[in-house]
């Protein structure tokens, strides 16, 4: 591997270089002998699944590192050797040269202070300016970063922005003293899709101007491919391949990388649905549903002697599902698509409208018909570790509904529920452990499992795969597709990535605050979308370039 | 596909280095417990017998702890009184507790008018200091052990309720409480089973240092002659009987009085360690 990266060194000499670096906290190594570079100007992109040890590399060349950290190896901004700076010295570096965001932009800035004096604070810090200078240049750098009246915004604070514009505010602080490198840890995870490609859009034009080199680090193969030049895939604290972007994307070597490639969202057609063709009663209608959340009434409202008013989650929404159907909803958050699931398992009850399985109005239900609708609809949550009780072992949690709901004696339930094990394919042995003990893809077996327990014929997965890592979350809607198949389900299937909802469903609704925008069948949406929002959702796609069906077929054989 | 590719999730966090907090609280805890259980085999002397000739005896090889002022062997009198101090704790803690968390389940759950009169209530309760209120509620009632007990569970089961009404609130809207209910389990069921076992640690914890407490408030009762009742054998009586010969004879206040600490600390570590494991296990 290494004759190709020396392949790869611009002339110049990197700007961040990256030599057998080892990280470990006592026993547990989380860094293993790892080497990259970046050059001047160019976008660096890191890859890999929680626990890769992807943010582990950035803490240590940003310094971040906690001090229990033993770390071997070399970390060279230009000339400077890094490892071996007091902290004196670091403060120099960090900001000056280096900046960094992160993930959740709201954790890092400070909640009780104007974002311009924020971002005025490094330039006050390090380059000596004045107070009025600095905070005529924070006005200057929310204009850059896209911040529409930023003299005004300068004077918010973080709570009065969106989390797009903090981040864009956290952008700004990061460059405001025009470093060489910034170094980018997941920013855009925590953001809506649509904001997520303006922030990405942010980036490269920094990069394009101001020669700025970044460390883009993300989880999602497909918005690195979209920005990076150059790819490095890590897989727990090793470096597994590095490469040019298109290599890595068309040609991956390593079968870690190919499993990465394949798992991606949308690339691979999934067969999902059995429903008969021709027109039928559907299984799920809704007509004109509206569910209103009281507002808040605050003490002016109060001595003006105003009601308080009602926040519309939904809004008169109307759809149909029919039998052996899978359905997806789409949209961002906020949107209203987490209402609808929570209202037809009656957690919420509507101002107006009805939802109606096999044409009975579900509102009315109660005692043992309550009892056959619960059996006959149940829901997959998104949390995977909030969604089981953390005091029952994964046998007790799957079997409960079973005895409970009358349908056969506790051991026998027992019995049924180990079945239900095999079938989301779990072993047998981990039955017995909590929560706790099992991974986020194990638990989202378990609540799968615990969900058939009743043998529902609709099934809501809500954003169940959004908490996984990418490979994890393909072998999950592998399983729910094999599952609708062999259990005859109907499938309402939610969530905010339009890629996988138009690679698994055959029917998307596009929701947004709480109408819908959009529906058809799930390829024409993708394809061929007719409303502006619909067409901005899918501009906002991250789709790896190619993508076949010859590429799915060189599953990784691990 | 196989899930061989997904990370295995760790093994059981390893139980680490011993708990020493728990492990000393429960030696202290334990031996009590032991003293009390099996305390006319343990203690030398009948703890009420008076030996009026050897009143005000300084500790010695006969009297460890010496004698009281009519001669009764304080050894035996603060083993026999650690029957009464520990049946306190338990009375004392036990019905607010019951009540308190039952109250505090079913506001936390169900919220609504209720909650926020409950809510009140405690508000007025806690603005009161916890001994006056006792005292006075003692004072109206009579004295006695009972009612006692009676006026700790008026004023006591306000702080468990709040305590768990504060849990149910958070775990109500977990998604494991959305997925009970949407598996169709009854409120009893899903209060008793989901909720209640994951609110009840820190109800746990915070029993254990009240009954400290509840134990101190016994002694200081039966100081003040509202509490256990001479000539019983209580840590807080036995000091109170002693302090008119303080000058004379020490070891008559002395000993239940490091009895009383003793106990009150081993119960505070106990608390203490409780709430560590408790946290501990939710951050493993």
């Amino acid at each position: 591997m290494n004759s190709a990266v020396k392949a790869l060194v611009p002339a110049t000499g990197p700007l961040l270089q990256i030599d057998g670096v080892s990280v470990s906290f006592g026993s547990a190594q989380v860094l293993k002998d790892v080497s990259f570079q970046i050059a001047a100007g160019e976008i660096v992109g890191i890859a890999g699944e929680s626990g890769s040890g992807k943010s582990t590399i950035c803490r240590s060349a940003m310094g971040l590192l906690p001090s229990t950290a033993e770390v071997s190896g070399s970390i060279r901004l230009g000339e400077r050797s890094l490892l071996t700076l007091g902290e004196a010295e670091w403060s120099g570096i960090r900001g000056r040269e280096m900046g960094m965001i992160f993930q959740n932009p709201a954790s890092h800035l400070d909640p009780l202070r104007r974002v311009g004096s924020q971002i005025a604070q490094p330039m006050i810090r390090h380059l000596g300016l004045s107070r009025k200078e600095a905070m005529e240049r924070a006005v200057a750098l929310l204009d850059d970063v896209g911040i529409r009246e930023p003299a005004m915004r300068a004077k918010s604070y973080p709570h009065e922005l969106s989390g797009g514009m903090k981040q864009r505010v956290m952008i700004a602080a990061a460059i405001s003293c025009a470093p060489k490198l910034l170094i980018a840890d997941e920013p855009t995870t925590a953001l809506d899709v649509t904001v997520q490609a303006k922030i990405l859009e942010l980036l490269k034009d920094l990069n394009a101007r101001r020669g700025l080199g970044i460390v883009l680090i993300s989880h999602d193969l497909g918005v690195l491919a979209d920005i990076c030049s150059r790819i490095v895939i890590m897989r727990q604290g090793e470096i597994v391949e590095q490469g040019q972007t298109a290599q890595i994307v068309e040609d991956p070597r390593h079968p870690y990388t190919q499993l990465l490639v394949n798992s991606q969202p949308g690339r691979k057609k999934l067969r999902s649905g059995w429903g008969k063709p021709g027109v039928q009663e559907p299984l799920l209608q809704v007509d004109g549903l509206t569910v209103s959340f009281p507002v808040k009434r605050n003490i002016l409202d109060m001595l003006r002697n105003r009601t308080p008013g009602r926040f519309k989650a939904l809004d008169g929404i109307g759809l149909a599902v029919q039998a052996g159907e899978t359905v997806g909803i789409v949209g961002e958050s906020g949107s209203g698509k987490s209402t609808l699931a929570r209202t037809i398992i009656r957690q919420n009850t509507p101002a107006a409208g009805t939802v109606r399985l096999d044409g009975r109005d579900i509102g009315g239900l109660s005692g043992a018909e309550l009892s056959a609708y619960r059996r006959n609809v149940q829901m997959v949550f998104q949390n995977p570790y909030d969604s089981l009780n953390p005091r029952m072992t994964a046998i007790e949690t799957i079997a409960e509904p079973i005895w409970r709901h009358g349908l056969a004696d506790r051991r026998t339930a027992g019995e049924e529920a180990a079945r239900l094990l095999d079938m989301v394919e779990l072993p047998r042995a981990l039955g017995e452990r909590k929560p706790r003990q099992l991974s986020g893809g194990q638990c989202q077996r378990v609540g799968i499992a615990r969900a058939l327990a009743l043998k529902p014929r609709l099934l809501i997965a809500d954003e169940i795969t959004s908490a996984l890592d990418v490979t994890t979350q393909a072998q999950i809607l592998e399983l729910l597709a094999r599952l609708q198949r062999e259990r005859e389900l109907t499938l309402l299937y939610i969530s905010h990535d339009l890629s996988v909802v138009s690679s698994f469903c055959q029917r998307v609704y596009v929701f947004r605050n709480g109408r819908i925008v959009e529906t058809g069948a799930a390829q024409e949406v993708l394809t061929r979308p007719r409303e502006a929002y619909t067409q901005e959702l899918v501009a906002s796609l991250h789709r790896l370039p190619g993508g076949s069906a010859a590429m799915a077929e060189t599953q990784a054989g691990a | 596909m196989s899930i061989v590719t997904q990370p295995q999730a760790t093994e059981a966090p390893a139980r680490g280095r011993l708990n020493w907090t728990i492990l000393v609280a429960g030696v202290i805890v334990g031996g009590w417990i032991v003293l009390a259980v099996f305390a006319p085999w343990i203690a030398p002397y009948d703890p009420n017998a008076v030996d009026i000739l050897h009143a005000l005896a300084a500790p010695s090889a006969d009297h460890w702890f010496g004698t009281d002022q009519v001669g009764r062997d304080v050894l035996s009198r603060v083993i026999h009184a650690a029957r009464i101090d520990l049946v306190m704790c338990i009375a004392g803690v036990l019905p607010p507790l019951l009540i308190g968390t039952t109250v505090g389940l079913l506001s936390g759950y169900y919220g609504g008018v209720v909650d926020t009169l409950l809510m009140r209530l405690y508000d007025l309760t806690a603005a009161f200091p916890f001994f006056v209120l006792v005292l006075a509620i003692v004072g109206i009632l009579g004295p006695g052990l009972l009612n006692f007990f009676i006026a700790l569970a008026l004023v006591g089961w306000v702080t468990y309720a709040r305590l768990v009404r504060a849990e149910v609130m958070s775990i109500r809207d977990s998604e494991y409480i959305q997925a009970a209910q949407c598996l169709g389990y009854s409120d009893r069921v899903i209060l008793t089973r989901h909720v209640m076992p994951n609110a009840f640690g820190p109800v746990l914890a915070y029993a254990v240092s009240d009954s400290v407490l509840v134990m101190l408030a016994g002694a200081s009762f039966g100081f003040l002659g509202m509490g256990a009742q001479p000539p019983t054998a209580e840590w807080g009586v036995m000091i109170s009987d002693g302090s008119a010969f303080i000058r004379q004879a020490w070891w008559i206040c002395m000993f239940p009085g490091l009895a009383t600490i003793s106990l009150g600390l081993g119960l505070a570590f106990l608390g203490d360690g409780l709430g560590q494991l408790r946290r501990r296990q939710v951050s493993a």
